[in-house]
């Protein structure tokens, strides 16, 4: 029996460590629960103050990610917490990984609703608490609402609306080349074939590159082309996969975009476009490299800084709505939803606040003077209730009239298919059939192989 | 600022904290196992009483017992959940005090099964109600039995008395069959989390009350025996905690469903090998019209044409340094390009970054090694060429995205690679002059014939210099201007034709004298030179790259798309790996050229060698296992590459590799199932190699 000692304690150690297997098997498995249980623990609790609310999204231009620290700031001095906001141009992959690692933000602002319906279904978002859900109701319409609402529950607040359907131009350039504003797309591609036969500038500023999301550019003309060749009711049926993603219509709106694409047609300041960012558009635009640039009302944050808008000077940027097929306007619009990771009442309460008009004024006016002030486009946009249309410029309030009576809105739609495919193989296949790699057909194949099952 | 203090201050914080814990625990253990020899009961008492404690600190930190949930405060916290850890580390530590000092059986047997049973029974009656297992014999008798048969087969195999390693055994499988296998906090009774816990510890104690006390010499020599272990054991611990359970869990991940759920078998690998993105073999036939192809083929000719005539003079067709060597790898080296742009997917293309980057790193970080090795600028060249390795990889790829920005055709290009390229293709059109590469050729020559002057401290040489290079590159731009752009062109022509004749004659002149290494090097560059001639005076096509037709038939610059034009953006990706590794080859390789030895070298040339067989088949057959390491790491940290990937294409455009493959799925598209397989797949391929690595280390030591 000599020397057998250090059986004792390798012993107990296994033991310990079978312990502790099992207590990992049984974590895994019921995450939901602990969730459930800690914030419940929580909420009994009086609001404590002097605490941090990290708010983190994707939104990182030192306009947005300026006034929104601004706002968010302030409205955190006035209730006696921090507010921090983290913009970061890998959101998507951060936030994954902190939720993943246990150690997700308070807030996130998703700009897609699909993500946040997964992050809901999988535990990781939390509810908004009455206040909160009460704020968004009164203060949104039930078309934006929605998006925020998964199987029933509300767990997103509406912070930002975004118009797609827009096509960026100079009426003084147009005027000098004796080009006219179309109003059907077949005004319009005869247009660019007018702007190739004159051989001057390029027709179209294009350039899909955005860092981990690079392809989103591609699938908003998608998804405009997809609205204005099949309507609505092919749109959403595309959306909630009814009709697979390689269905002949689908694949029709792609290539159709693809065709409009070339080397005679587009400029792509980093000469291809695939590889330039879609930053880069706006410079060229205002330097004359191209007529057009076909993005969002958001868009005007990456104009130039000191161009005019829509006030007849010359070098002035206006916009024209990209123009429909079957004479029914249909609007594609986007927005960003803010949601809770924990139930603290503090941040839920700044979840209230965010849903105000309240807010979207404050954000709108902070974001306007951090691009300059005067008559400078915020690149802002909410089609919150109640608020004062002064705040907006011109231009801006247009936009919000499109969103406000336009008879068909529809949500981007890669924002609300599920993430693998939203903001995973539509992106990186469009971009691999943008750059020619694959065809149109070969690209709506591999997608829809990737539609998650179950 | 005061943010940056903030986090500097807490990191520092959390880092003396973690020293400060890992050394207590090290001295800590030390002390308990100095009792030891002298002091046997205080060493039972400290012994039993830290497994207590780390027991009950499992089950209470795990949040298994109840009470044990975060509170407001921090000492709330702590105080929720450390009583039981601390209550059961002293009853456990006065068991084990006991048990160090009485001799008695029975009394050993009342202590050890009293005593442990109590705080299995307490902590078992404690447990939280969604822990409380159900009651289910079937797996409870079978595990038990696994248990005991696995610690008594144990222990016989090591000829020693089955009985105690069976009740261990049996302890571990009781709780494995008692709480691990049935469901939990659905409905079982509290008494029986009791007994499923005072089970395995009444065990225990039996097993440790068995055991008489030991004699003075047994203390002595368990005292022995332990210190490796006491060393060892938290290293061990660490690395079992960090690797081992991660490695294990992940290879379970891939055989489960994306969200962990269910058991999917292999389904998880059959997606990853079905997927036409990992291996797309639809292109096989385009390997046999690939130019690359029969450029290697025509390469491997040379090399059997060669080889049969080296054979028929030394007997061998292939050996170090032989002419026949330089185009058997070359020739090899076309033909996998032929597959591996022929064959498309991720798999392809991690095979394909192994292969040509430890092939180029090793081998031109070896030719840099010998060739800087005792020249005057040794230091300075190997420090220049060390130092991207300082670069961190993703500054590495942002750097040289710019250097292959590419810009619209009607723009300037920013991007170094092609402002070169649609230079050179406006200077061998003379369409433009590109006379900033010559006031930069004649100005760099001036400054550095100047530079060296100062080195060697003839300051009136270098002085003159100076000036002279100033009035030279007046010069110059004077007669530059002079000239017309189809001038410029033949002036610059005439120049390099001139310098490819000057390295015709060091190529012919060694292999004259049948010194093939010498001819190497001059004759890689002047086929080079010969091939960029040739498109120079338009003899093939018209003139250097950077231009084309456009459509109405004037002629516009043409960027390359380094990135985006496939398959061939893989290699200049491959280059910034290339570029960091080389570095790390060459510091390696000049340190084992540095240590061969002397003598060997002094006899070969008193031998008559020449200074290539010196190379060849002393100073390479010495440094073989050096080279053996470096290709095995460069295999080992290629095979991983993600940050150049994914700062420069994130997979887009063919470039995607397994890595970053697994990222995207397991974190992007939350798939943990398949970005687990995609991992062990990763491992199972760097395996062969750790394997050769940890082998030929043992070998060493």
């Amino acid at each position: 029996m000599k020397r057998n000692w250090k059986k004792p304690v390798l012993a107990i150690m296994a033991l310990s460590l079978v312990a502790a297997a099992c207590g990992g098997d049984d974590d895994d498995s019921a995450p939901a629960d602990t969730e459930a249980e800690a914030p419940a623990a929580t909420t009994a609790a009086p609001a404590p103050s002097g605490g941090t609310i990290t708010v983190t999204g994707p939104e990182r231009d030192e306009s947005e990610a300026g006034s929104l620290q601004e706002v968010l700031g302030a409205w955190g001095e006035a209730n006696g917490v921090e507010v921090v906001y983290l913009g970061s141009a890998d959101w998507e992959a951060e936030v994954n990984t902190q939720v993943e690692g246990g150690n997700p933000p308070d807030i996130s602002i998703f700009p897609q609703p699909g993500k946040l319906a997964d992050f809901a279904r999988a535990g990781y978002v939390v509810a908004l608490n009455d206040e909160a859900a009460a704020a968004a109701a009164a203060n949104w319409s039930e078309a934006w609402t929605v998006f925020g609402n998964v199987d029933g529950v509300q767990y997103g607040v509406p912070v930002k609306s975004d118009l797609k359907s827009l096509v960026w131009y100079q009426p003084a350039r147009f005027a000098a080349a004796g080009y006219a504003v179309p109003t059907t797309f077949a005004e319009f591609t005869a247009l660019i074939d007018q702007m190739v036969a004159d051989g001057g500038p390029k027709p179209l500023c294009v350039g899909i590159e955005s860092g981990q999301a690079t392809g989103w550019s591609y699938t908003d003309w998608v998804e405009d082309m997809v609205l204005r060749q099949h309507g609505a009711d092919v749109y959403d049926q595309w959306v909630s996969h009814e009709i697979p993603f390689n269905d002949p219509r689908i694949v029709e709106s792609m290539q159709t975009v693809l065709d409009l694409w070339n080397e005679d047609t587009v400029f792509a300041s980093s000469g291809t476009i695939a590889a330039t960012a879609f930053q880069d558009n706006g410079q060229p635009l205002v330097d004359g490299d191209c007529f057009m640039h076909r993005q969002a009302s958001f868009y005007s944050a990456f104009i130039p800084e000191g161009t005019a808008f829509a006030d007849g000077s010359e070098g002035a940027v206006d916009v024209f709505y990209f123009p429909d097929i079957n004479g029914d306007k249909p609007v594609l619009g986007a927005g960003t939803l803010a949601a809770a990771f924990n139930a603290r009442p503090e941040v839920h309460a700044l979840l209230a606040y965010m849903a105000t008009p309240d807010y979207a004024m404050a954000r709108q006016k902070a974001q306007q003077a951090l691009k300059g002030g005067g008559a400078a486009l915020s690149g802002f946009l909410s089609a919150v209730k109640g608020q004062d249309p002064s705040v907006y410029q011109p231009l801006e309030q247009s936009m919000l009239n499109v969103l406000e009576t336009a008879a068909i809105v529809r949500f981007d739609a890669s924002d609300l298919m599920p993430a693998d495919v939203g903001a995973g193989t539509f992106w990186t296949e469009g971009t691999s059939a943008v750059n020619g790699d694959i065809t149109a057909q070969e690209a709506a194949d591999t997608i829809e192989a990737s539609w998650p099952t179950g | 600022m005061g943010d940056f203090l903030t986090k500097l201050w807490d990191t520092a914080v959390v880092v003396v904290i973690a020293v400060a814990v890992s050394a207590a625990i090290w001295v800590g253990m030390n002390l308990i196992f100095n009792q030891v020899r002298d002091h046997w009961s205080r060493f039972t008492a400290a012994a039993y009483g830290a497994c207590g404690f780390v027991v009950g600190a499992l089950l209470s930190g795990n949040r298994i017992t109840r009470g044990s949930v975060p509170g407001e405060g921090t000492w709330d916290t702590i105080g929720s959940w450390l009583w039981l850890p601390l209550l059961s580390g002293v009853v456990a530590g006065l068991v084990g005090w006991l048990l160090g000092r009485v001799d008695a059986r029975p009394a050993r047997l009342a202590i050890g099964v009293g005593g442990l049973g109590a705080v299995g029974l307490f902590s078992g009656a404690w447990v939280s109600d969604a822990w409380i297992p159900e009651f289910a014999a079937v797996p409870l008798i079978v595990w038990t039995a696994i248990g005991a048969a696995a610690g008594a087969a144990a222990s016989l195999v090591r000829r020693r008395p089955a009985a105690g390693a069976a009740m261990i055994g049996a302890a571990a499988g009781w709780l494995v069959g008692a709480w691990a296998a049935p469901d939990l906090g659905v409905g079982g009774s509290r008494a029986w989390s009791a007994v499923t816990l005072a089970v395995p510890a009444v065990l225990v104690g039996l097993r440790m009350a068995l055991r008489p006390l030991p004699t003075l010499t047994e203390r002595s020599v368990f005292d022995q025996k332990t210190r490796a272990a006491v060393f060892i054991g938290p290293a061990l611990i660490f690395i079992f905690a960090t690797l081992i359970v991660p490695t294990v869990q992940t290879i379970l991940l891939s055989f489960k469903d994306r969200a962990s759920e269910e058991w999917v078998r292999l389904a998880n690998y059959e997606t990853i090998v079905n997927d036409r993105k990992s291996i797309d073999v639809d292109g096989w036939s385009n390997i046999f019209t690939s130019r690359l192809l029969w450029l290697g083929v025509a390469l491997l000719v040379v090399f059997a044409v060669l080889g049969v005539l080296g054979a028929r003079r030394t007997g061998h067709a292939v050996e170090l340094g032989s002419a026949s060597m330089g185009p058997l790898i070359a020739g090899g080296f076309f033909v996998s390009l032929a597959v591996f742009t022929s064959l498309r997917g991720t798999i392809v293309n991690n095979i394909w970054w192994v292969v040509v980057v430890t092939l180029f790193s090793t081998g031109l970080g070896l030719a840099i090694a010998v060739l800087a090795d005792g020249a005057p600028f040794e230091r300075v060249a190997k420090s220049f060429i060390f130092m991207p390795m300082a670069i961190s990889l993703v500054g590495a790829s942002v750097i040289w995205r710019f250097m292959y920005v590419a810009r619209d055709a009607s723009k300037e290009q920013t991007g170094v690679m092609n402002a070169i390229w649609i230079g050179l293709g406006r200077l061998s059109t003379g369409r433009e002059v590109a006379g900033t590469l010559v006031f930069a050729v004649v100005a760099l020559s001036g400054l550095g014939a100047a530079i060296g002057a100062a080195a060697r401290r003839r300051w009136a040489r270098s002085a003159t210099l100076v000036v002279a290079t100033a009035l030279a590159v007046t010069v110059v731009s004077v007669l530059w201007a002079a000239l017309s752009p189809g001038g410029v062109r033949v002036a610059v022509g005439l120049v390099l034709t001139a310098s490819f004749a000057g390295l015709l004659t060091l190529v012919v002149k060694p292999l004259v004298r049948g010194d093939h290494t010498k001819a190497f090097a001059p004759g890689l560059i002047a086929v080079l030179l010969g091939w960029f001639l040739l498109r120079y005076w338009q003899i093939v096509g018209d003139g250097l790259g950077g231009q084309r037709p456009n459509s109405s038939g004037e002629t516009i610059s043409d960027p390359i798309f380094f990135i985006q034009d496939g398959p061939f953006n893989n290699m200049w990706l491959m280059v910034v790996l290339i570029w960091i590794q080389t570095g790390f080859a060459m510091v390696i390789l000049s340190a084992a050229i540095k240590a061969v030895p002397e003598e060997l070298l002094e006899a070969a040339r008193v031998d008559g060698a020449t200074a290539s067989q010196i190379f060849w088949r002393v100073t390479l057959p010495q440094i073989s296992t050096t080279i053996g390491v470096v290709v095995t790491t460069l295999i080992v940290l290629v095979m991983k590459v993600y940050d150049i990937v994914k700062v420069m294409t994130n997979g887009n455009f063919d470039t995607e590799v397994l890595a970053n493959s697994m990222f995207r799925e397991a974190f992007l598209n939350l798939d943990r199932g398949l970005g687990a397989a995609l991992a062990v797949l990763i491992f199972v391929s760097v395996l062969p190699i750790m394997y050769l690595n940890i082998r030929r280390m043992q070998r060493e030591a």
